[in-house]
Parts: C-alpha cells; sequence; structure tokens
C-alpha cells in the first residue's frame, strides 16, 4: 500500500494507472473487457512441485500491435529479478525460464513467479507450489470433559514443514457401527487439536484418526482406539479454601468441594494438592489424596504465605478400570501460617485429622500425646481440640524454656521431646 | 428564486418559502433533540477504527501473498478490480454530493465490500488470517449498521440490493491463482481507500448538521418597502 494519503485534491486528480492498457490473459478464459493491447501467459500457471524439481516455464505475449516482442521482457520471482542466464528468448513472441533444484515455497500463498515487460509493468504470472507431500501425523491423544465431549490433539508429520497448506482432518468412529464422522471444531487447543462437542457415546470403543492432505498428497496417523470412559477428566474442585488451624504454626487447614459436573458419580476420585512459598517457584505434591474433601497441610514454615492448589481424577468413574485424566489445577487460593521462630522443614502427605497412625514423627507425638491425656482428660470427645492444645501448649513451653533445638531434622518436629513433666 | 431588490412581493415570496421549507430541515432546530449527530460523530470514529484495523490485517495478507504485493510501491494492474466500488472521485463532484446521495453511496460500497471480503476468506489461508479476517467483517458490518442508523435517523430510505445484481467476487473456474492474488491486492486497497474517504464525507455531514452559532439571519435589501 503507498505510504502517504491523498487529500481530495490528489484524489480528483488521480489518473489510472498507466499499466492499464496491459491485460493479462487468464490460461482458458476470453480476454478481459480492456484496451486490447499486450497481453501474456505464463505456462505453466499455477502449478505444484516438490521440492528439487525443476521448472520449465514461458511467457507468450500476444497483442494487436504487430512486433510486440519477447524482447526486453523478463522474469522475477517473489519480487526478486531472475538472472538473465535461466532465461532464453525461444522465438519473437516467447521469453523461456529453466529453473532448477527449488527450495520450498516462500509462503503457502505460493511463490510469485512474475513476466514483465521492458519498462517493468506486470504482463502475466504465476503462483508456484513447491513442497512435500504430508508425513503420517501422530501421536493422538484425547480427553472428555465430563463424558460430553471429546477433545484431541496430534502432532504433524515432518513437524508440519511442508511448504505448502496442509489440510488437517480428524475422523471418528464407533467401533461396531460402520459409519465415518469428521471433526469440525479445529484448532480449540493449538494448531493441531479439534473439538466434538456433542452425540458421543459411551460402552463402545471409538476409532480415531487423522487425515493430512495437501497438493502434493495425503498421509493418514494409525487409528487409536479409545473408550470415553477411560480417558475422562473433569472442572477443577470448586470452592478450594485454605486456613489455619487454631495457633499452629506449621499447619494449614486445605478443604475443597468435589467437581460439581461429576459429584454423583466420582466414588473413587483421587485428588492432588500441590503448594507453594509465596516466592518459590517450587511446588510440593501431596499425592494421593483419595476420595476426601479436605487435607492438612503439616511441616510449614511458620509466618509465610503459601499458595495453594487442587486438582481431580475421576479415577474408575462408571467402573473403568483405568486412572481418568488429571483436570486443570484451581485457581490458587492464598493463606499464611501463624507467626514464631522455629522454622519446619516440609511435609509430602496430609495430616491425620486426629487420632489415626500415619508417619512415624505423628505416631510419636501421638503417643506421647496419649500419655499425657491419661492424666488429663476427662472428655474423649474433644480429643481433637486437646491434641491442637497441647501441640500449642508444646510449643509455647519450648519458648519458655529457651531451648536452641536448630534446625531439626526433616520430620521430626519437636517429637524428640516428650511433655515435660 | 432570486431577490430583486425593492421588490417587495418579492421578498414575501422568498420570505414565505423560507418558512414553508424550514420544517423539512431535518432535526436542526428542535430544542432537546440531539438529532444525528451523535451517531454520524460514532460512525465517523468507527471509519478511523477501521482505518487502523485495516492496517494491520492488510500487512499481514500481504506478507501472506508474499513479495511482490508487500512492497511498498507495487501497483499491478486493475482487471478484475473493475467491479469494486470506486471511492476514488472528482472532488467538486464529491463536493457537491447530497446528504442522501453521500450517505448512500458509503453505504452501497461496504456492503459490496463486505461480500467481497467474506469471500477473500479462503480456505488456503492460515486459520491465524482466517480469524482475523472475520473480526474484520465484524466491524465493518457494525460500520454499515452505524451508516444505515444515521440514514434513518435522516429519514433516507436504505438501498435495498436488486435482485440479480448481487455482486459475485467467483470469477470463474478459469481465474489463476495469481489473478486471485491480485484482486486480492486491489480489495485491500479500494478498501484502504473508501475508509479515508468516509472519514471525511462523515466529518463533513457532522459540520453540517452542527447547529449554528447564532439564530439563522435572513439578509433582506430593503429598498422604499
Amino acid at each position: 500500500m503507498p505510504a502517504g494519503r491523498p487529500g481530495p485534491a490528489a484524489q480528483s486528480a488521480r489518473r489510472p494507472p498507466p499499466l492499464l492498457p496491459l491485460l493479462l490473459l487468464c490460461v482458458l478464459g476470453a480476454p478481459r473487457a480492456g484496451s486490447g493491447a499486450h497481453t501474456a501467459v505464463i505456462s505453466p500457471q499455477d502449478p505444484t512441485l516438490l521440492i528439487g524439481s525443476s521448472l520449465q516455464a514461458t511467457c507468450s505475449v500476444h497483442g494487436d500491435p504487430p512486433g510486440t516482442t519477447a524482447e526486453g521482457l523478463y522474469w522475477t520471482l517473489n519480487g526478486r529479478r531472475l538472472p538473465p542466464e535461466l532465461s532464453r528468448v525461444l522465438n519473437a513472441s516467447t521469453l523461456a525460464l529453466a529453473l532448477a533444484n527449488l527450495n520450498g515455497s516462500r509462503q503457502q500463498s505460493g511463490d510469485n513467479l512474475v513476466c514483465h515487460a521492458r519498462d517493468g509493468s506486470i504482463l502475466a504470472g504465476s503462483c508456484l507450489y513447491v513442497g512435500l507431500p504430508p508425513e503420517k501425523p501422530f501421536n493422538i491423544s484425547c480427553w472428555s470433559k465430563n463424558m460430553k465431549d471429546l477433545t484431541c490433539r496430534w502432532t504433524p508429520g515432518a513437524h508440519g514443514e511442508t511448504f505448502l497448506h496442509t489440510n488437517y482432518s480428524l475422523k471418528y468412529k464407533l467401533r461396531w457401527y460402520g459409519q465415518d464422522n469428521t471433526c469440525e471444531e479445529y484448532h480449540t487447543v493449538g494448531p493441531h487439536s479439534c473439538h466434538i462437542p456433542k452425540d458421543l457415546a459411551l460402552f463402545t470403543p471409538y476409532e480415531i484418526w487423522v487425515e493430512a492432505t495437501n497438493r502434493l498428497g495425503s498421509a493418514r496417523s494409525d487409528v487409536l482406539t479409545l473408550d470415553i470412559l477411560d480417558v475422562v477428566t473433569t472442572d477443577p474442585p470448586p470452592d478450594v479454601h485454605v486456613s489455619r488451624v487454631g495457633g499452629l504454626e506449621d499447619q494449614l487447614s486445605v478443604r475443597w468441594v468435589s467437581p460439581p459436573a461429576l459429584k454423583d458419580f466420582l466414588f473413587q476420585a483421587k485428588y492432588q494438592i500441590r503448594y507453594r512459598v509465596e516466592d518459590s517457584v517450587d511446588w510440593k505434591v501431596v499425592d494421593d489424596v483419595s476420595n476426601q474433601t479436605s487435607c492438612r497441610l503439616a511441616g510449614l514454615k511458620p509466618g509465610t504465605v503459601y499458595f495453594v492448589q487442587v486438582r481431580c481424577n475421576p479415577f474408575g468413574i462408571y467402573g473403568s478400570k483405568k486412572a481418568g485424566i488429571w483436570s486443570e489445577w484451581s485457581h490458587p487460593t492464598a493463606a499464611s501460617t501463624p507467626r514464631s521462630e522455629r522454622p519446619g522443614p516440609g511435609g509430602g502427605a496430609c495430616e491425620p485429622r486426629g487420632g489415626e497412625p500415619s508417619s512415624g514423627p505423628v505416631r510419636r507425638e501421638l503417643k506421647q500425646f496419649l500419655g499425657w491425656l491419661k492424666k488429663h482428660a476427662y472428655c474423649s470427645n474433644l480429643s481433637f481440640r486437646l491434641y491442637d492444645q497441647w501441640r500449642a501448649w508444646m510449643q509455647k513451653s519450648h519458648k519458655t524454656r529457651n531451648q536452641d533445638e536448630g534446625i531439626l531434622p526433616s520430620g521430626r518436629r519437636g517429637a524428640a521431646r516428650g511433655p515435660s513433666r | 428564486m432570486d431577490l430583486r431588490a425593492g421588490d417587495s412581493w418579492g421578498m414575501l415570496a422568498c420570505l414565505c418559502t423560507v418558512l414553508w421549507h424550514l420544517p423539512a430541515v431535518p432535526a436542526l432546530n428542535r430544542t432537546g433533540d440531539p438529532g444525528p449527530g451523535p451517531s454520524i460523530q460514532k460512525t465517523y470514529d468507527l471509519t478511523r477504527y477501521l482505518e487502523h484495523q485495516l492496517r494491520s490485517l492488510a500487512g499481514t495478507y500481504l506478507n501472506y501473498l508474499g513479495p511482490p504485493f508487500n512492497e511498498p510501491d507495487f501497483n499491478p494492474p486493475r482487471l478484475g478490480a473493475e467491479t469494486l466500488p470506486r471511492a476514488t472521485v472528482n472532488l467538486e463532484v464529491w463536493r457537491s454530493l447530497n446528504d442522501k446521495l453521500r450517505l448512500t453511496q458509503n453505504y452501497e460500497a461496504y456492503s459490496h465490500l463486505l461480500c467481497y471480503l467474506r469471500g477473500l476468506n479462503r480456505q488456503a489461508a492460515t486459520a491465524e488470517l482466517r480469524r482475523s479476517l472475520a473480526h474484520f467483517c465484524t466491524s465493518l458490518q457494525g460500520l454499515l449498521g452505524s451508516i444505515a442508523g444515521v440514514m434513518a435517523a435522516l429519514g433516507y430510505p436504505l438501498p435495498q440490493p436488486l435482485p440479480g445484481t448481487e455482486p459475485t467476487w467467483a470469477p470463474g473456474p478459469a481465474h489463476s491463482d495469481f489473478l486471485q492474488k491480485m484482486d486480492d491486492f486491489w480489495l485491500l486497497k479500494e478498501l484502504q481507500t473508501w475508509l479515508w474517504r468516509s472519514a471525511k464525507d462523515f466529518n463533513r455531514l457532522k459540520k453540517k448538521m452542527q447547529p449554528p452559532a447564532a439564530a439563522v439571519t435572513l439578509h433582506l435589501e430593503a429598498h422604499g418597502f
């Protein structure tokens, strides 16, 4: 587009471009309306070629005024004038061109080969499509959101560089029911993806494959067979809340809700929690959180802000033997532990709510607690709260005793000390 | 009508004629009615916005067509582009366009251009280009609606497309790919020129629609009246 804008005066003074007398002729079509001066034809018109092949082209000039010759004509390819040694005058009205060992097309719309008159004006043009046939797409992976739809992704063969526009088509059919279907919504999660929004059947496997086609040929991926129920994913758990546990400086309580879309089916859901300190990029992961909607993180640093996320896997839905696909992580929720002087090492499991013996250090601690309880408890229903009270008491008593414990070895948070009585 | 000095009947006739035509002046002197002014302003703003959007769309599209199409002074023969609505117009003709004609020309031009643009969205272009084109078409549709709004506010009928004269950009199966590229080039160029012109069209309309600062005064020469 020319730079600068013409004012009204310039607009009125604008004359038809001087090139107008020079017309192009379609290969098969009749001459277009025009002044009937020079016309030219390039042959071949818009050819498709393999990389490395050669091309012989001709530009034939026709025209009413006799004496229109091939003299002075020249070629450009993608705007660049071609060296004269590649051209030769075949006869009075035809200029030939020989190109060898062609590279892949500079743009997918085709290389622009143009035949120019002596004065530089365009007489004719031809688009060259130089590339490779597609290779087999592979690595098809699919997932279903809440058993309602199916999204698939694949990798194009040859990493996609065919230099030609390549059309990918995802096809699917029910294994024993014959009819091929074509996916219609492309590029939903990246350039090589497709989304099937509805009418999906359960309990019968699907056969899925990808067909790649371009001007030079086509290729088909291997067929992937899958059952919708084996590739189910769901939304991340909503309503994730993280809160402090009383005055405990190294614990936070995480609570969430089972993803509503599959709420009635998630009998065996698995969850994963990850958390990190505000300034860190290293996440700690709590794995194997089965079928519960809360977890207590322990061994945290006091007085620190933590970001927490939860995700869900609809494991074994409708009796599927396989794990499903993990959902996205929930939006990060932040909370901070209460302040203290003593740092604590990290843990990797949910702390039991009370009374359940789990890992070594907690068991030892609980043992001590129960010993203490025998002397002081009078209401076993409140054991959980009493446990917390005891812990808080433990921490306070350490402070007052002013013991210099230093950094405790991992996993032993005050378990080594018994209550001093 | 002509005012002959000293002709009191002539003056009366003039006054009557002026007063007779006054109610037909659209939406100027009615108090409290903003008139078509705000929608003309909006249309003007839209043309500027579209012009900006087109600059980036055209840049991307011409790069897709490849050199020499994306070179600054590229000026190929203008062939199939004969059917495109032309923005270029003689200055005096442009100045003397009445409001209805000015608006109608704009409306018809963009209707055709929108149709051609939709055809431009061809298979071979990249997904990203198709998205940009679709987005631009939507904005252009908005401009059409805005022009229609101005025409309605001024009481002008919308031009109806005559059956059988639907602009078809399908030039036939013999149309070569290179010719198609040239047609695409001219479409974008013409679209750009129209947006430049429309900005001036609507600016002119805006100035016309502004209520005059003082009341309309009639200068009458009174000789022996």
